[in-house]
């Protein structure tokens, strides 16, 4: 185990380190300068440039990049958004707002994607599957930003329920209204990801010979279903919701800019627009960490929930 | 199979419903007489923008008629034919007076007219921000987003296919290098590789299709070196060998034809996963530039005016749900029909 870990954690490094790499590279081969602003005299930009190291070779910048994250832990500064603030200030003000939206919407969805599996697979085949099977199919075909568009009309601007956009200076209570519709909008696909899931493995299990001894013994089979299915279709349902607040992490992104969220998504297409070079290599850094180390905790928690899965074994699929 | 496939009522209906998608995207642009990317104006040389849809067939229904409220006007000047155009008015409704005795009211128009639109123009779905008609941009849209869509899947499955098939084939060396590089790749978030990808490339359509593919191939090559470890040991494979057929005519001829079921099933289900990232791409700034239209630049352009002009965000709201529906129920269908084990719906 111990093993397997360091492997994996190796490897994510160097993954991190390729990402880096590949990102720096590609933002800095971009054609324009961050300083490409009609107001700053030819002689400004060139000075700023040179502040910057931008006027370098892209290698000996890219030496500099790499030294300064090594030797002192400094990724560089915010050049347009908020010129001079450190990168992570900048990112780590929004972090709190967009882990409160992500996580919303994961606590909102789990017991409602388990209530509407359970459910589905108690009534198999009958109207309630059915209603469910098809709420499933819609909820995970329409992406999140065309649910919270439909939202924003319906709830926020027709029936007037919620405000349409995050208003960040009001009181808690006002904030708490306006992440409504954002945590329901990033809701619905985590919801039927969940049921559907977990209606699959409840329906194996409930076909399982323990489910017969269990019956033949006097349980009904709600009480068969609640005492011995439900707990083995947990596990492997479980495993799938690691990799949804990765998901629902990237639907973020999108859900932030409709509802103008000041969060860690909105940053990432304003520093593109404004050519906020070391803000992008950050910010892209920060997804793809966040998105390899739950892929990481994914693998590792299969053999925590289940100690029958060997790790380190061929993983082919 | 085809027998199956049609027996089951949601797959056929999203059948239909996608055959009248595509119609539309392809013949659509081609019959309305307003281009995808002009601006339409009226004969004073102004742009007529937001128009409200008109559409003359339904106006019996009393929807659509090329109708606005325009609210808090003052009374005074509704007769000045400078600002209302004869005949616009059809409604003065709510009139108030202020504290300081000027006399407001809400009046209710026909938009074209106020907007001195020329005689017979009718934008069925009306004009966006920039005065381009909707309906055309919305079809050209649709068009666009599903060209992308299929492109970046048929690339996706040539590369996956032919790189799963030698994987899986050759199998020992081949094998391991080959998935070692689909590890590598597949490690890197999608949304990242494709920003880097439309960042380094630049925005365009054929940026969007290459990016759209270059890591979903992973997951097509993944599926057919499966689907070759599957059959490359079995007898019909060992007998045709034994008969002194190639390796190509083997993997081509013989193993592909088998294995295409799952892959077909995938390639479906990769669709409606495209139609996603490139509207999600477009949210994010990246998509296709401006004037070609996507259904996710559509949408992504017209979300901040929801509260004036909600149709130009609904309409491609709904296209775009429409699509992503209609493609995955139908690959649940394919795979039903393929495949009857799998669900356990069949009474």
């Amino acid at each position: 185990m111990g093993r397997y870990l360091l492997k994996r954690f190796g490897m994510m490094l160097l993954t991190l380190f390729v990402i880096l790499t590949l990102g720096f590279l590609v933002i800095r081969l971009m054609p324009g300068s961050p300083f490409d602003d009609p107001n700053y005299s030819a002689e400004m930009t060139r000075m700023l440039e040179e502040k910057h190291h931008l006027h370098e070779p892209i290698l000996v910048q890219y030496y500099y990049f790499l030294k300064d994250i090594v030797t002192g832990g400094y990724w560089g500064v915010s050049l347009n958004l908020e010129p001079m603030t450190p990168v992570w200030t900048v990112i780590g003000r929004r972090i709190p707002v967009t882990l409160t939206v992500n996580f919303l919407s994961l606590l909102i969805a789990l017991p409602l994607g388990i209530l509407a599996g359970t459910w589905a697979a108690l009534y198999r085949n009958k109207w309630p599957d059915h209603v469910i099977s098809l709420l499933t199919v819609l909820f995970i075909s329409v992406p999140s930003f065309v649910m919270a568009s439909l939202l924003q009309y319906f709830l926020g601007y027709q029936a007037g329920l919620f405000p349409l956009i995050y208003d960040a200076t009001g009181t808690e209570a006002v904030r708490l209204t306006s992440l409504v519709m954002p945590v329901l909008a990033l809701s619905f696909h985590p919801i039927a990801m969940i049921c559907r899931h977990l209606r699959g493995e409840l329906a194996d299990n409930m076909r399982a010979e323990y489910m017969i001894t269990a019956q033949a013994k006097g349980l009904s089979l709600r009480q068969a279903v609640f005492r011995h299915a439900f707990r083995n279709s947990l596990i492997p349902v479980m495993n799938i919701i690691v990799p949804l607040f990765t998901n629902i992490l990237a639907g973020s992104l999108v859900i932030e800019r409709i509802f103008g969220i000041p969060g860690v998504g909105g940053l990432m297409t304003r520093s593109i627009n404004a050519k906020d070079h070391w803000l992008t290599i950050t910010v892209l850094f920060f997804y793809a960490m966040i998105h390899l180390v739950t892929v990481l905790i994914t693998d590792i928690s299969y053999g925590l929930i289940d100690p029958r899965i060997r790790l380190g074994g061929g993983r082919d699929d | 199979m085809i027998k199956r496939f049609w027996h089951n009522k949601a797959a056929a209906a999203a059948f239909f419903v996608l055959a009248f998608l595509i119609l539309m995207a392809v013949f659509a642009p081609s019959f309305t007489p307003y281009s995808y990317r002009e601006q339409v104006k009226n004969a004073d040389g102004e742009i007529l923008s937001n128009m409200p849809p008109k559409i003359p067939a339904l106006r019996f229904l009393g929807i659509a008629q090329g109708t606005a409220v325009l609210e808090d006007r003052q009374t005074a000047f509704l007769d000045d034919p400078a600002r209302y155009p004869e005949g616009c008015i059809l409604e003065v409704r709510n009139r108030r007076v202020t504290e300081r005795g000027t006399e407001y009211c809400d009046v209710l128009v026909d938009y074209y007219k106020y907007m001195k639109a020329e005689e017979g123009t009718a934008f069925w779905f009306g004009t966006d921000q920039l005065g381009r008609d909707i309906w055309t941009r919305l079809w050209r849209g649709t068009r666009v987003s599903l060209v992308i869509a299929l492109f970046a899947v048929a690339i996706d499955m040539v590369i996956g296919v032919s790189w799963g098939a030698v994987c899986g084939y050759y199998g020992g060396k081949t094998d391991l290098i080959g998935m070692r590089v689909c590890e590598v790749i597949h490690a890197i978030p999608n949304v990242i590789l494709c920003t880097m990808f439309i960042l380094l490339l630049g925005r365009g359509i054929g940026t969007m299709i290459l990016a759209l593919a270059v890591r979903n191939w992973v997951e097509t090559a993944r599926l057919a070196r499966a689907q070759f470890l599957r059959y490359k040991e079995r007898e019909f494979v060992v007998s045709a060998r034994a008969m002194g057929v190639r390796d190509r005519r083997l993997i081509f001829r013989h193993i592909l034809p088998n294995a295409m079921g799952p892959l077909i099933i995938s390639a479906t289900l990769a669709v409606p996963g495209a139609i996603f990232m490139e509207s999600f791409l477009s949210f994010i700034g990246l998509g296709i530039p401006a004037p070609e239209p996507s259904v996710g630049t559509m949408l992504s352009d017209a979300q901040s005016m929801l509260q004036t002009y909600p149709h130009q965000v609904l309409l491609p709201a709904v296209v775009i749900a429409l699509l992503m529906i209609a493609f995955h129920l139908l690959s649940n269908g394919l795979r039903d029909a393929f495949d009857p084990k799998e669900e356990d719906s069949e009474e």
